[in-house]
């Protein structure tokens, strides 16, 4: 007994690895996914075998999406990992973002003429301006509307709060749903959707939607820039100031931390986040669709942000690649195989809900912290289980009351 | 009043007096303000279009009736663990599912005679007790443990849990709206010139009823008692002998078959069925629940029928928004609601701390 | 010993009502410059009530609260701990999941300066901002005793650990005034002697005025220099210790057994 409280202890207070550790194993990773797909793939010498099983299980298309939900999985943990607060719809921003691109990338304001150092001639219709700055616009479009929201919504208590982002989760693709006529004014293009975007300019070469390798290193880049954003508020005063909220809202009050401030922080940087994973799906699937911006996706995000880690850049990470591909490939190619080999029917695709929703329970149920758990969260958030175990052994006098 | 529960008290009214005027007085100002235009929208609309208003005023408050039932489950729950059970719109659209099969598959009734209306009280009794008993498995398995955890694990696990019932209702139901015949009768008859279905009659006929014997539970019976103390203070309620367990397990089965009823009377009314039909008319019964005011059943009642009437005219009348539009203004009732008076309409004033 | 003429604090007719039952009944309170005040009543007299009245935690009905000559009795509890009134709780209130020296740095939030944007770009002057934060931390948790805690998480502490981390912890805020709610409840006499002596240190070093709300008479009576007694909501003596010792009414409302116990300890 005294010897499994103590390795408990020693599990619970060790050392993590390293984020550099962590940092220089992705990009690792994603440096041998690159190579196999700008080159292995397109090359005449690979053998069928090995092509077929990459393009069913892993094809480029996948990974680039799955790019996409970590991007927007890295600002929904700023929300709900490390300031505490559960967002149910956070798909507003990743709508937002995707309508910024589809507006400032297109001829779709063709009654407009506006450049803006654009990858298109001058001649185009519409508002055109380079994808680098739409990131950056797409952002603080975002930041505005999170700040918005959240301004009347942050001091409401957890489950109010949920429900509230929930409302606007579903409020704001709604507008986008029905936007095409709005008093006049052709906001979305309603269910038709936004299509053909411009290129985006690198300098070496305009990429269009098939450039998926190219597209890669980007994506590659914008999740590594949330996760030095992340990493480096963490540090800082602010991300204390999160921890502290999440942990006890009202003693952080009592020692000088802003409670609404700090919270819309952590909610404008998050939405920032989902503004540019927005504008980088817009390219990936060269459109904006309306129908495609649901509820499910606010909470896919959220089981990827749960099953990784709440808190933890680096689980969150692997959360959502995982779940965005069992979504997207994963289970349609289990389906085939399996249907092909036994002669079945299943449709395997529909398990989607089954899936996410048991990820959920049973992450919360038994692994609340995550797969790669950020390690004090593991202590807050299995406080007061009804069969809680033994704490890391504390060298406390019987007291009352104790600690929070 | 021991120091705890002064405390309590206390940081309910953080705003202090002065202040609290002040809000009070804008308040009321802004109730009258949106009152009075909703009051100008009413009567354009009756002028405009008597027989339609009168119409569409009734149809919204049968649909307020529907959303009462879901919405009393709601309330139910949040008032004995504070918690919003995001599951709970799901299981009526598993209790409308049961019901089609209930009727029409197993026991195969499609007309709407003697044979059929028995096979509705039958199914109204056997939606109640599936519905009632599978909150009571999901409260048991999901919800349980996480009694005392922080706030955000049960929320998240509700949501699951809602994600799992959809699937379930993906299952058996498929993914596309599927059309069930009705064994209610389907006429109308005509009151001045206003044309009311017979259902609509015979959905008073079930929902009343029901909402009478649920008040006479809570309020004349042991267990509604129990119910009650619990909703207060669970501790002390342990205290005094309360099993609170299995008064928890009881309000989530008269929640639970309260929903199944909804289930089977959305389900004859409208005759159909679809897997995200809970999702929903769940976030319509929740905001209802909240309007009139969380923990409070009466208000529960009263802000589903102002929400059923709401929509109603919303998507009926000629001079609206238009159903397109429904759900948005729905939300958007919840969200003011929520920003605003969180008390709703019956509730304490619960000003929340900052 | 004589009080300071100067006021640090001016809480003048704080009532308090919630619904029909007056918490509060038109009470007057000041804290003179550097001295240390205590506030005592029976059990539901009042004192934590008033205490989260000059934390703006509650707003009063009526009255209010000049920190200096500045009226805090409509500011928020963050504002308020922001210029000077820091405050430890009854029931130790850490964040146990933060290191000891992250607790302090916590507390410091609205004393440093760094926003968004420089915090992102680790710019030289955030950091050197975080640097002097964590030596100061450092030097007030060598003050409190436990500086060889300072990387260890707060939940892991021991109990009284614990309380002097909360007492760092209200220091980091550069506060004008400490208010202590029970600070020894649990603590035995041996630990309350050392305790009253870290009162005074903290007091003489730190430049601060404290306030206590003990229950703990022996406490009471040897750290304060003026006492204020509430009961049922209404001050109904103050003075020194000498004077609230042998007050009539004090000891009727509770003081009787208490007292003789404290002299005998």
């Amino acid at each position: 007994m005294a010897t499994r409280a103590a390795r408990k202890a020693k599990k619970a207070t060790r050392k993590p690895a390293s984020h550099r550790t962590w940092a220089l194993g992705y990009l690792a990773v994603a440096a041998v996914i690159f190579v196999v797909y700008q080159y292995a793939l397109p090359w005449e010498g690979l053998p069928l075998p090995i092509y077929d099983f990459l393009q069913l299980w892993l094809p480029p298309t996948s990974i680039n999406e799955a790019l996409v939900y970590v991007i927007c999985a890295l600002g929904l943990n700023v929300v709900v990992g490390y300031a505490g607060l559960l967002d149910l719809g956070y798909v507003a921003f990743w709508a937002i973002g995707g309508y910024s691109a589809g507006w400032f990338m297109s001829n779709f304001f063709e009654q407009w003429n506006v450049h803006g150092l654009a990858s298109v001639a001058a001649t185009e219709p519409g508002i055109h301006i380079n994808f680098w700055l739409v990131l950056v616009i797409g952002g603080v479009i975002c930041a505005f509307f999170g700040v918005v929201i959240g301004a009347p919504t942050l001091r409401l208590k957890s489950d109010y709060l949920a429900l509230v982002t929930l409302g606007f989760g579903e409020i704001i693709p709604q507008i986008f749903f029905n936007g095409e006529d709005i008093n006049g004014f052709n906001l979305s293009n309603g269910t038709k959707g936004i299509t053909r975007l411009d290129p985006i300019p690198t300098g070496v070469k305009d990429l269009g939607p098939f450039d998926f390798g190219s597209k890669f290193v980007i994506f590659v880049l914008l999740a590594a820039l949330m996760v030095f954003i992340s990493l480096q508020l963490r540090r800082g005063r602010l991300g204390r100031a999160w921890l502290a909220i999440r942990e006890d809202e009202l003693a952080a009050s009592m020692m000088g931390v802003p409670l609404m401030r700090t919270k819309l922080a952590s909610y404008a940087v998050g939405a920032v986040a989902g503004g540019i994973g927005g504008v980088a799906f817009a390219t990936h699937v060269d459109g904006v669709y309306a129908e495609r911006f649901n509820f499910s996706i606010s909470i896919f995000l959220l089981a990827m942000v749960v099953l990784g880690g709440m808190g933890n850049v680096w689980g969150v990470i692997l959360g959502a690649f995982i779940l965005s591909w069992i979504n997207s490939t994963g289970l349609p190619a289990l389906g085939d195989t399996f249907n092909t080999q036994f002669g079945t029917n299943i449709d395997f695709p529909s398990f989607t809900f089954l899936l996410f929703g048991l990820v959920l329970i049973l992450m919360i149920l038994f692994k609340r912290e995550g797969l790669i758990p950020e390690s004090r969260l593991r202590m807050v958030l299995h406080e007061g289980d009804a069969d809680e175990e033994l704490k890391p052994a504390q060298l406390k006098p019987a007291d009352g009351e104790g600690n929070k | 009043m021991t120091q705890a529960a002064v405390e309590k008290v206390a940081v309910r009214q953080y705003k202090g007096t002065p202040g609290q005027i002040r809000r009070r007085r804008i308040e009321l100002t802004a109730g009258v303000v949106l009152g009075s235009l909703a009051m100008v929208w009413i009567v354009i609309n009756i002028i405009n279009s008597p027989t339609q208003f009168a119409q569409v005023f009734i149809l919204g408050f049968r649909n307020g009736l529907l959303y009462a039932l879901i919405a009393l489950g709601y309330t139910l729950v949040y008032g004995i663990i504070e918690l919003i059970n995001f599951a709970h719109g799901d299981l009526f659209m598993l209790g409308a599912l049961f019901a089609s099969y209930f009727i029409t598959v197993w026991f195969g009734q499609e007309k709407s005679n003697l044979a059929g209306w028995l096979t509705f009280l039958a199914a109204l009794i056997a939606a109640m007790a599936f519905c009632g008993g599978l909150n009571i498995l999901i409260e048991r398995f999901a919800y349980r443990r996480l009694r005392r955890a922080p706030k955000i694990a049960p929320l998240i696990t509700a949501v699951g849990v809602s994600f799992i019932l959809q699937f379930v209702g993906i299952k058996w139901n498929g993914s596309t709206p599927r059309n069930w015949p009705k064994v209610l009768p389907q006429s109308e008859f005509t009151v001045l010139g206003v044309n009311v279905a017979w259902n609509t009659v015979i959905l008073l006929l079930v929902a009343v009823p029901l909402l009478l014997l649920l008040t006479w539970v809570v309020t004349k019976t042991r267990q509604g008692k129990a119910m009650r103390a619990t909703a207060q203070d669970q501790d002390a309620a342990r205290l005094m002998g309360i099993d609170v367990n299995r008064t928890i397990s009881f309000t989530f089965a008269i929640g639970g078959a309260l929903a199944g009823a909804a289930g089977l009377l959305y389900q004859q009314t409208t005759g159909t069925t679809n897997y995200n039909l809970g999702f929903q008319l769940g976030l319509i019964a929740f905001t209802s629940a909240v309007l009139g005011g969380i923990g409070n059943l009466n208000g529960a009642v009263l802000g589903a029928v102002l929400i059923g009437i709401i929509q109603g005219l919303n998507d009926g009348l000629p001079i609206a928004l238009g159903q397109k539009w429904s759900q948005t203004v729905v939300f958007t009732i919840l969200i003011l609601i929520m920003v605003f008076k969180p008390a709703g309409l019956l509730g304490k004033s619960t000003t929340e701390k900052v | 010993m004589t009080l300071s003429n100067e006021l640090v604090l001016d809480a003048s007719n704080i009532s308090v009502q919630f619904g029909g039952l007056l918490a509060v009944n038109d009470v007057s309170f000041n804290i003179p410059k550097k001295s240390v005040v205590s506030l005592i009543g029976p059990n539901g007299a009042g004192k934590t009530t008033f205490f989260n009245v000059l934390t703006g935690l509650y707003k009063p009905s009526e009255g209010k609260v000049m920190f200096g000559d500045r009226e805090i009795t409509d500011l928020p509890p963050h504002k308020i701990a922001s210029i000077g009134l820091a405050r430890t709780f009854q029931n130790i209130r850490l964040f146990g999941l933060m290191t000891a020296e992250e607790n302090l740095l916590v507390a410091m939030h609205s004393h440093l300066k760094s926003g968004i944007a420089s915090t992102i770009l680790r710019t030289s002057r955030q950091r050197k901002e975080e640097k002097e934060a964590l030596e100061s931390a450092r030097e007030i948790l060598d003050f409190v005793g436990i500086g060889k805690w300072a990387s260890e998480y707060a939940r892991n502490l021991s109990y009284g650990d614990q309380r002097r981390l909360e007492v760092a912890r209200a220091l980091a805020l550069k506060p004008e005034i400490l208010l202590l709610d029970e600070p020894t409840a649990g603590m035995n006499p041996q630990e309350s002697g050392v305790f009253v002596d870290f009162v005074h240190r903290v007091r003489d070093a730190r430049d601060v005025a404290i306030l206590l709300i003990e229950h703990d008479m022996s406490v009471v009576m040897s750290v304060s220099e003026r006492i204020t007694v509430l009961d049922r909501g209404e001050k109904i003596a103050e003075g020194s210790p000498e004077e609230i010792r042998s007050n009539q009414r004090v000891i009727e409302a509770y003081l009787g057994k208490a007292a003789s116990e404290g002299r005998g300890k």
